[in-house]
């Protein structure tokens, strides 16, 4: 039950009739009978809420940093109408507009309620409850009562780097050329064998071939093609510290590095997808988050949108042991395995560094950090003491990152350490070298 | 490359076998991955406020201990709690009041009459029955006391004050000021001899001629104008505390009770004349008997209001948030500690350390170079003289901070040389 402003505004209204009557006493109690006895008609008369039927309809899913409409049927069975507020409770982070809604659904028939969300964050997002607030014929009192009706949007990572898909898909395509070459060097794989036309490397003819035949043939090569990449993404404490700026709210508290960091392996995954290697992906912190294997290039991008989407940064140390065994034990041939962490000398110092060899025995390992743009920032302050001192703490730590880079380097680790918008096209141009390099 | 979310997702099958349930955070038991979204009809909603009568009878229960509790409580107090009340008071139960006192003479048959102010006094009072007059310091005004002074019958005053005492009890004079203790009557007054010892004493009387003088003055009694008057100098004696012992009781009853009906004038608060002059109205009396009842109903309406804007549309959802930790936190950390502890030597090995990780590279030198070799590349480099860039570059840290400002611009300046160079 709740009362409107309708009541107050009688009750007012009645001090006045108070005020002027012969027995003021039995004035008040007269009021209060009155507004007592219209509140109970009222609510006796207003349509009930419980009996409504709701149903929703609409999008499961949506890209962080779009909108997403859902629909809700409510339909009133009762014998009288049902005329008032609804409102449709999501998770705030969920940005649910609008916040309430006129309702009036007449006996037997029913209503669409649209709310719009905008989520700020990834993530699975749920409905909270309905609640309907059902007006009286005098609109001094209502029924209200709630419904649960479950629904779930999951906010799939935005992949923003996609914006960079196509300039990297040119240099692939540089890369292996629309049409095989004959150039065999590194990076290359036997393709076929065909005719010689006039122009092409007489010393790539294929002179055993040509002795089978007539005619001249030459070997074409092709950049490798089925190779394995594993994107390893690290969840663990230091993936939950937020670098830059939210580029879905504009929060300038920043992005934490996971999400950078899942923007960065989307790329990388589209990419590696197009030039024919297989993607594979595996989450992990002190257990195995997410694993996703095998899926085909066509569904390779909304497979891993999807496993991305609840994964959080969870406030535990890497168990960098236990991610190297989850790799070894799901990567049986030789891949690249790109690590996707933080480059904190003291957790790699610790948790990475001793498990290193093995792992790069067998793997070719491409380790991806996310740097902070704040602390280039302090780097460059000149202009008070303070700031000076802020400059050395942040050369501190870039010196420590330079330092630890050069250790990785030397156990034959490729590092990338971007800031939080080039990390994507750095990883994707690191992986390209390497292609063409023919490492993988 | 679009990102069109496959509307049906195809099940996971051996060749694309999907996990993806986040342990910490996931519903247990929820399917996993992709296919958690897209399974099952559309869902209907379960109402899920409570029915008005399943609230009623879930909180009946508790209604119900709270009405026996409030029945019991208010039985409580009424039985057994003192009834407050000031000194000698015939209501009141407390240790110094008199209620022991009252009920004990009505038991004898006196019938009591409570007077809270002189005007009631006066209407209660008859020419048979006994005055009696405590706590006078509130009556202390003239008026007043010429109003007492023409009341009927018999007089008892307990503990006059000096003002009283002349408009009551002409003729007698308060003297010393002696311990309540128990003594003797030492007279003849048939009220005291009948009692026998009592806790007596406060003020000493000296009364005029004809009248008896007993407990060494601390009651005295005397006729006047065809009146028995009879002055107490302490009420002890007569309060519940004291009834009890020796003979107080008896020479309580024994005064109070002289006549068929006593009219108890003990007042608990400072009277004043209450005589009005006529056409003087105070403000509280102009405004009309309807105002006030009308801020009831204007309360009653705040109320309401009240009610209107508290009750919410749906209850206030919670949602878990993941932590917001900086990343740069620890970095801003030490420079803090840097600052707080003027770690001028830190900071310039730091500041020196970064410029010549970036310088070595560019001078053609290799990491393992020595600082003299990099200095004297820098000084072939770079406008400075070997001993400059030594100092720059390897020095001793800067004794203030202005030296340190200083130390970070020069070495900028260097790092800009070598670069253009």
């Amino acid at each position: 039950m709740a009362l409107t402003g309708r009541t107050g505004l009688l009750a007012a209204l009645g001090a006045i009739v108070v005020l002027f009557a012969p027995q003021p006493a039995v004035a008040v109690l007269g009021v209060l009978a009155l507004l007592t006895a219209l509140v109970v008609a009222d609510l006796l008369l207003a349509g009930g809420v419980r009996p409504l039927r709701l149903e929703r309809s609409g999008e499961r899913r949506v890209r962080l940093g779009d909108a997403v409409e859902v629909t809700l049927t409510v339909t009133n069975p009762g014998p009288r109408r049902v005329r008032g507020l609804i409102r449709d409770a999501w998770s705030p982070s969920a940005r649910a507009l609008p916040r309430q809604q006129s309702l009036d659904v007449p006996a037997g028939e029913r209503r669409r309620v649209v709310t719009t969300l905008t989520p700020s964050r990834r993530g699975e997002r749920e409905s909270a409850v309905v609640t309907v607030r059902s007006l009286g014929p005098l609109g001094l009192a209502a029924r209200q009562g709630s419904h649960a009706v479950p629904w779930t949007i999951r906010v799939l990572p935005p992949f923003l780097s996609r914006s960079h898909l196509p300039a990297k898909l040119s240099r692939l395509r540089e890369l292996e050329g629309r049409h095989p070459v004959l150039i065999r060097g590194q990076g290359t794989e036997f393709d076929s064998l065909r005719e010689y036309v006039a122009g092409d490397d007489v010393r790539s003819i294929d002179w055993r071939a040509t002795a089978r035949r007539n005619d001249v043939v030459v070997r074409t090569w092709r950049p490798e093609r089925d190779r394995r990449v594993l994107i390893v993404l690290d969840t663990s404490r230091t993936s939950a510290g937020r670098v830059g700026v939210d580029p879905a709210s504009g929060d300038p508290s920043g992005w934490p590095r996971l999400d950078w960091s899942m923007d960065a392996a989307l790329l990388l995954a589209a990419l590696a997808a197009r030039a024919g290697d297989r993607v594979d992906f595996l989450a992990h912190d002190r257990t195995v988050r997410a694993w996703v294997s095998g899926a085909s290039r066509t569904e390779l991008l909304s497979v891993l949108v999807n496993a991305m989407a609840p994964i959080e940064a969870e406030l535990v140390e890497a168990d960098s042991e236990g991610m190297v065994a989850a790799v070894m034990a799901r990567a049986a041939h030789r891949c690249l395995v790109v690590l996707l962490t933080d480059l904190n000398p003291a957790a790699l110092e610790e948790g990475l560094l001793p498990v290193l060899p093995q792992l790069a025995s067998r793997h070719l390992v491409l380790l991806a950090a996310v740097s902070d743009p704040r602390v280039a920032a302090m780097a460059e302050g000149r202009d008070t003491a303070e700031q000076v001192y802020d400059a050395a703490a942040a050369e501190h730590l870039r010196g420590a990152r330079r330092r630890m880079t050069a250790r990785l380097r030397r156990h034959g680790v490729e590092v990338v350490d971007a800031l939080p918008d080039q990390i994507a096209p750095a990883l994707a141009d690191a992986y390209l070298a390497l292609k063409a390099a023919g490492r993988l | 490359m679009s990102l069109d979310p496959p509307a049906p997702q195809p099940a996971p099958g051996p060749a694309a076998g999907t996990l993806a349930s986040p342990p910490a955070s996931g519903a247990p038991g929820a399917p996993p991955g992709a296919s958690a979204a897209d399974a099952g009809p559309p869902p209907a909603g379960t109402p899920v406020s409570p029915r008005v009568r399943d609230s009623w009878r879930r909180t009946r229960g508790v209604f119900g201990v709270l009405a026996i509790m409030v029945v019991l409580a208010a039985v409580t107090v009424l039985i057994a709690s003192p009834r407050p009340g000031g000194r000698l008071d015939s209501e009141a139960t407390t240790p110094v009041g008199a209620h022991a006192l009252a009920q004990l003479l009505r038991d004898q048959g006196v019938e009591v009459r409570p007077a809270g102010t002189v005007e009631k006094a006066r209407e209660l009072a008859t020419p048979d029955s006994l005055l009696l007059v405590g706590r006078t310091e509130f009556l202390a005004d003239s008026t007043l006391m010429a109003e007492l002074a023409e009341v009927p019958g018999d007089r008892l005053l307990i503990e006059p004050v000096t003002q009283a005492l002349q408009a009551l009890a002409p003729g007698v004079s308060a003297g010393a000021l002696t311990d309540v203790e128990s003594r003797e009557p030492g007279c003849d007054l048939p009220a005291a001899l009948r009692a026998g010892t009592a806790m007596t004493g406060g003020v000493s009387y000296n009364g005029p001629a004809g009248s008896r003088s007993c407990y060494g003055g601390s009651v005295i009694a005397f006729h006047a104008a065809g009146r028995q008057i009879t002055v107490v100098g302490s009420g002890d004696f007569m309060t519940n505390e004291r009834l009890a012992g020796d003979g107080n009781a008896a020479l309580a009853m024994n005064l109070a009770g002289a006549r068929p009906a006593v009219v108890w004038l003990v007042p608990g608060l400072p009277q004043t004349s209450g005589a009005r002059r006529e056409g003087e109205a105070t403000l509280t009396d102009l405004i009309p008997p309807g105002v006030n009842w009308a801020f009831l109903q204007l309360f009653i309406a705040v109320a309401l209001v009240a009610v209107w804007r508290a009750r919410r549309l749906g209850p206030v959802v919670a949602e878990r948030l993941p932590v917001v930790v900086r990343a740069a936190e620890t970095v801003e950390g030490r420079g803090r500690l840097y600052r707080s502890r003027r770690a001028r030597d830190r900071a310039a090995a730091a500041l020196r350390a970064a410029t010549l990780d970036r310088i070595i590279p560019r001078l053609g030198l290799t990491g393992d170079a020595t600082p003299a070799g990099v200095v004297a590349a820098v000084a072939m480099r770079t406008p400075l003289d070997s001993h400059q860039a030594g100092a720059l570059l390897y020095g001793a840290a800067p004794d203030d901070d202005a030296g340190l400002v200083a130390l970070a611009r020069h070495l900028d300046i260097l790092e800009r040389q070598v670069r253009d160079s």
